[in-house]
């Protein structure tokens, strides 16, 4: 079941962002950018990371690539909705993109992750997730969790675990990201006033 | 682990990210590249969630996906932002016409 | 009252907290007065330089802040003086008036000047008094040296206090020639080892006398100089012996602070000089002394004579410290103190500092220990230094000690002026006239005389020998060139040289006691002669040549009245007054011990008869010159009418201090206070005399010698000085004789002393000439050898720069050229890649990355 979603998930993942690189409608592109990224959600549910993917369909999906495509209709007027890449260009990216590609899957491929995984295990114990006494389900799947991770309190680790220390959270950078949410806040909306000034003829 | 193992997740990151430069490089729509950036930030994502998932951090990886996505919300109004700037100033969104960087 | 008291003072010896108590209180009311001045002159330099808050305008004319500063400072140092000297007669019980105890033991002291006979009597019953008294200490002979007696005052001293201070007294002193000394130091600058280098103090009767004596003078001076000096107190002063071109004269502010705080200076160093406690510290204010004279000296900065005056009496000075420096090193070397006696008492912290020079060169009854070694005589030296220094006693070479003496008293001779260094002395006429009457009085001079008579216990009888024959050449020379010399102060000047001699002369010939006694007269009617000189340079408008005065006491009567005292007295006149008997000023009693003491040493020793000779002679010729000095100037005709009509008596702020001075040269040598008082220091082996002991084929004079000599002395002097009067009178005063007739035919004599003996003459062939040839040989050497060693050196330089330069220009400038056009090419190279392509640019990524990698794996392949 598993491997068949995950099957599923990844061919259109993957043959999406193709069609996204192979595409050369600008709002084709857009949705095939969406299809690949709700599959990507997908595979996130398939990892447990239920907070996560949700995270990923409401943002990306529903968020980023609404952005995008408004960008698009701003701007896609005419002649610009179609931009040709020239074929050399697209030879060469595309050989230099398989190379890549290569190198990528033949570093992975290089691992041996189950060997890995028993040191791994040797040394720090089951994963956490399996780990006796933190019941997943219990805590909501990660959604808890996460939230208790981004006060500060690590319950994944913690949790039936006797520690001198607690483990570090993420509270700080939160408040960080928070801030730079801010700052790209005004700094968006200062970059789009700043064109009407500009230009006012065309702000029309 | 149901058959598929952290190899998978990482082939699909790797797919999604080529696909991603690739896109980058290729287009001349700075739309385009601004989804290439997408492509590239979602497959790093990919394994952030595998390793958290396979390996022994915990929701690390999870957390730290969490942050590229708000991070990539954010580049992504900033280069919206952008773009449009560059749109009202050369009345086109061709990347190839901001050369004024060439030496 | 006739001035000779054989009767030594004797000291009632206290008890250790007295003593203690009495050194205490002497030691900080000198130390502050001694202080005072320099506190003044600090205050008027530095305020006379800063702010001109000194003399401020007021009215037009300017105050005179700075002279009252520097009377009160020098006045409130004669109060602080005055009250020591009280302390100092109430601590020790010395009697400074002849007691009821002497008149009863000898009626020396009755009133009859005549009778000098009977003195003798007096010291033999007095002697006799002290041998009683001391019965039960024998008269002990000391190694060939065939003593008369042993001093009276010690053994009578030693008497009473056996009698007096049973058990509880201060029992240190009781034989001890430093009875009524008191020294300590104030503060230590530093030790090297043994060195220590100290301000010390010593004082005795002659330290209070000479504060006594220097602050009094001063402070008359002082007050007469705020009347000479007011003309500098202007902001444009005219100076009108300095022409510029054009026949102007030279301008310049006045100044009046300037002069005040050089005084106070002069009168802080030498009170220092006074004051200190070890040969060092004397040389230090000896030095300091100089420069003020010099500074003095030289106060017409711009006249050329001044300045020329001001170099040489500092260059002169220069030369007699040499000597003394040597005489140091010696004294350093083989005594290893600088103190000049260490009487603290037993358990004080100064106690362990050892014996001062005096100390250790003397026994207690001022004998030297002399012994004859294999190859020379040594002296033996008495409590060799430090105490754990004990294991060999040390001595000194005979020589070397006469050779310290000599040298120290070289000093001397720069100081006070003595032959062959006297050539500095009138030229120091050139100094504002209150300096001169500083100068030649209290100060300067009297420094050498002070420390010739201080240092008295190191001289060696070969030593005081040069004194005395220095001292009379020097007499002699200075009265025969003041026969001839017309200008007022000169003649004033070569008075003081001669006089200086009769002091060196008394010194030499065994007169310790009488030396200073004339010090101190001279002090007096010196400083008043310069005083009223100046009164009359001052009332004439800066006329000095005698040659243009006359008949002056008609229009300065204080002045001239002042004047006759101060040349009665230098004179040694004496009168005959029916109560008193015969009585004389005060330089009538010191010159009379001069000559006295010069008798008794040419008995003693014949083959040194001119010692006697020559200063009798100039006692007249004194008289005939000082005489000729106070005609000339006041009686008869006056000779230039224009100065006649405008000469007038000074103010009173000037003739107040003449009456004051006139006071003391008339009567400070009555009734002996002067001379028992001087008499308290007098050093222990004095008294006594000497017969020729085996190393020395010298005969000193005792006191008893002396006073033998006294009567037959003081009638032949007297006669010399009442001739030389006459003379005088004869040719300057009724004009019986004209001077021109005598000088026609001794115009090469007159000539001769009129160049001064021809010693700045004999100076410059001798000195100054060759000094000039060897400059030229120097300057030569310099122009064709250093010069040329130092052209060649500077053209190598030259070369090897030009050849620097070249290597600059092309290596190192090249290297760096190099480097940055390299990195130009580089950059414009590179430019190229630089295609502004954004594409372009992640594919650059792509690659990097790749290549990256495939260099990971190739270089580092997983083992």
């Amino acid at each position: 079941m598993g491997t068949a979603l995950f099957t599923v998930f990844a061919t259109v993942a993957c043959g999406a962002a193709l069609a996204v690189v192979l595409s050369q409608n600008v709002v084709r592109m857009a949705f095939y950018l969406v299809i690949s990224l709700g599959s990507t959600a997908g595979l996130f549910f398939l990892l447990n990371a239920d907070f996560v993917g949700a995270t990923q369909l409401l943002i990306y999906v529903g968020g980023t690539v609404v952005l995008l495509v408004f960008g698009v209709m701003l701007t896609a007027s005419g002649p610009f909705l179609t931009i040709k890449s020239s074929p050399g260009d697209l030879v060469q990216a595309g050989v230099v993109g398989g190379l890549f590609l290569g190198l990528v899957a033949f570093t992975v491929l290089q691992v041996d992750w189950e060997a890995n995984a028993v040191k791994l295990e040797r040394r720090y114990g089951a994963t956490s997730l399996e780990r006796p006494g933190y019941n997943q389900h219990g805590e909501g799947h990660t959604t808890r969790s996460l939230g208790a991770a981004l006060l500060g309190a690590r319950f994944d680790k913690d949790l039936g675990r006797h520690r001198e220390q607690p483990s570090t959270g993420y509270l700080l950078p939160f408040e960080i990201v928070s801030i730079h949410l801010l700052v790209v806040l005004i700094g968006a909306a200062y970059l789009a006033r700043a064109k009407r000034r500009v230009s006012p003829s065309r702000d029309a | 682990m149901e058959g598929v193992g952290i190899n998978g997740y990482l082939g699909v990151g790797a797919v999604l990210f080529v696909c991603g430069v690739v896109c980058m490089a290729t287009k001349r729509n700075g739309i385009g590249v601004l989804m290439g950036v997408e492509l590239v930030l979602n497959g790093a994502n990919v394994n952030f969630v595998a390793f958290s998932r396979f390996g022994h951090l915990g929701l690390d990886g999870q957390v730290a996906a969490l942050f590229v996505i708000v991070m990539a919300a954010a580049e992504a109004a900033v280069a919206l932002a952008i773009v449009l700037s560059f749109y009202n100033n050369h009345l086109t969104v061709d990347v190839d016409r901001a050369d004024e960087l060439r030496g | 009252m006739c001035g000779e008291t054989a009767v030594k003072p004797r000291f009632t010896h206290m008890p250790l907290e007295q003593y203690i108590y009495t050194g205490t209180v002497l030691k900080w009311l000198l130390g502050l007065a001694w202080l005072l001045p320099l506190v003044g002159f600090a205050i008027e330099i530095f305020g006379g330089a800063w702010g001109k808050r000194l003399d401020p305008v007021a009215g037009g004319r300017k105050l005179r802040l700075a002279g009252y500063l520097a009377v009160f400072c020098i006045g409130t140092g004669f109060l602080l003086s005055l009250t020591a000297l009280v302390v100092w007669k109430g601590g020790t019980g010395v009697a400074l008036m002849p007691t009821a105890e002497a008149v009863s033991h000898g009626d020396h002291a009755a009133p009859d000047g005549g009778e000098h006979g009977s003195d003798d009597h007096a010291v033999d019953h007095g002697e006799h008094a002290g041998h009683d008294g001391s019965g039960d200490k024998p008269q002990q002979a000391t190694e060939g040296d065939a003593r008369g007696q042993s001093p009276a005052a010690e053994a009578h001293g030693h008497g009473e206090a056996d009698a007096h201070q049973e058990g509880g007294g201060h029992e240190a002193h009781a034989n001890d020639p430093y009875a009524a000394a008191f020294s300590g130091t104030y503060y230590e600058l530093a030790r090297f080892g043994n060195l220590r280098l100290t301000i010390d103090y010593y004082i005795d009767g002659l330290t209070v006398l000479m504060f006594c004596m220097v602050t009094l003078i001063a402070t008359c001076i002082h007050i007469f100089a705020i009347g000479y000096m007011s003309d500098e107190l202007t902001e444009d002063y005219e100076d009108h012996f300095v022409h510029l071109s054009g026949g102007r004269h030279f301008h310049r502010p006045g100044r009046f602070y300037r002069f005040f705080a050089f005084m106070s200076l002069f009168c802080f160093s030498m009170l220092g000089l006074v004051i200190a406690g070890n040969i060092f510290q004397v040389f230090v204010f000896w030095e300091l002394v100089g420069i003020c004279s010099y500074l003095l000296i030289g106060f017409y900065v711009e006249r050329h004579s001044a300045s020329t005056a001001a170099n040489k009496a500092f260059i002169m000075n220069r030369v007699g410290d040499f000597g003394f420096l040597i005489g140091l090193m010696i004294l350093w070397t083989y005594f290893g103190t600088f103190q000049f006696a260490n009487v603290s008492p037993a358990g004080s912290p100064d106690a362990a500092n050892g014996p001062g020079l005096f100390q250790m060169v003397r026994d207690s009854r001022g004998d030297l220990q002399v012994e004859e070694t294999a190859d020379e005589q040594v002296v033996m030296l008495q409590g060799s230094g430090s105490a754990d220094d004990t294991s060999s006693p040390r001595s000194i070479p005979y020589w070397l000690l006469v050779a310290a003496g000599v040298g120290i008293f070289g000093g001397c001779i720069g100081k006070s002026a003595q032959f062959p260094l006297q050539p500095w002395l009138p030229d120091a006429m050139e100094g504002p006239t209150p300096v001169s009457a500083l100068v030649h009085s209290a100060t300067m001079v009297a420094a050498g005389v002070y420390l010739a008579g201080r240092f008295y216990p190191m001289f060696t009888p070969e030593v005081l020998l040069v004194i005395a024959y220095v001292g009379c050449i020097t007499l002699f020379i200075g009265a025969t060139i003041a026969i001839v010399a017309t200008d007022i102060k000169r003649v004033l000047a070569y008075s003081t040289i001669s006089q200086l001699g009769y002091m060196m002369l008394a010194l030499g010939v065994g007169g310790w006691a009488a030396g200073i006694y004339h010090l101190i007269t001279h002090a007096f009617f010196k400083s008043l002669m310069f005083l009223c000189s100046g009164s009359v340079i001052h009332g004439c408008h800066h006329e000095q040549e005698m040659t243009r005065m006359g008949g002056l006491y008609k229009k300065m009567p204080i002045t001239c009245g002042a004047m006759l005292v101060g040349v009665v007295a230098i004179s040694g006149l004496a009168f005959w007054i029916p109560l008193a008997g015969l009585t004389g000023l005060s330089g009538f009693y010191s010159k009379d011990a001069i000559v006295a003491s010069s008798l008794a040493f040419m008995a003693g020793n014949p083959n040194h008869f001119l010692l006697f000779l020559v200063p009798l002679v100039t006692a007249g010729i004194t008289a005939f010159y000082m005489f000729r000095l106070w005609f000339m100037t006041f009686a008869g005709q006056p000779r230039d009418q224009h100065v006649y009509d405008h000469a007038h008596e000074s103010p009173r702020v000037m003739t107040t201090p003449l009456i004051i001075l006139s006071v003391f040269a008339v009567g400070c040598a009555w009734f002996g206070v002067l001379e028992n008082w001087i008499l308290t220091s007098e050093p222990a082996h004095v008294a006594a005399g000497l017969t020729s002991a085996y190393h020395v084929l010298l005969t000193m004079p005792s006191h008893h010698a002396i006073h033998a000599m006294h009567h037959t002395a003081g009638t032949a002097a007297l006669i010399a000085a009442v001739t030389g009067a006459l003379l005088s009178a004869v040719f300057y005063w009724k004009g019986l004789v004209d001077p021109e007739s005598v000088r026609k035919p001794f115009a090469g004599v007159h000539h001769f002393l009129v160049e001064k003996w021809e010693f700045d003459n004999l100076y410059d062939v001798m000195f100054v000439r060759p000094v000039h040839v060897v400059a030229s040989w120097c300057t030569a050497f310099d122009k064709y050898v250093l010069d040329g060693i130092l052209h060649l050196l500077s053209r190598l330089t030259v070369a090897t720069s030009a050849w620097d330069r070249k290597f600059d220009e092309t290596v190192v400038d090249g290297l760096v050229n190099l480097l940055g056009n390299t990195t130009y090419g580089v950059g414009r190279s590179l430019q190229v890649v630089q295609t502004g392509r954004l594409r372009q640019y992640v594919m650059f990524i792509v690659v990097g990355v790749l290549g990256l990698f495939v260099l990971l794996i190739m270089f580092f392949p997983r083992a």
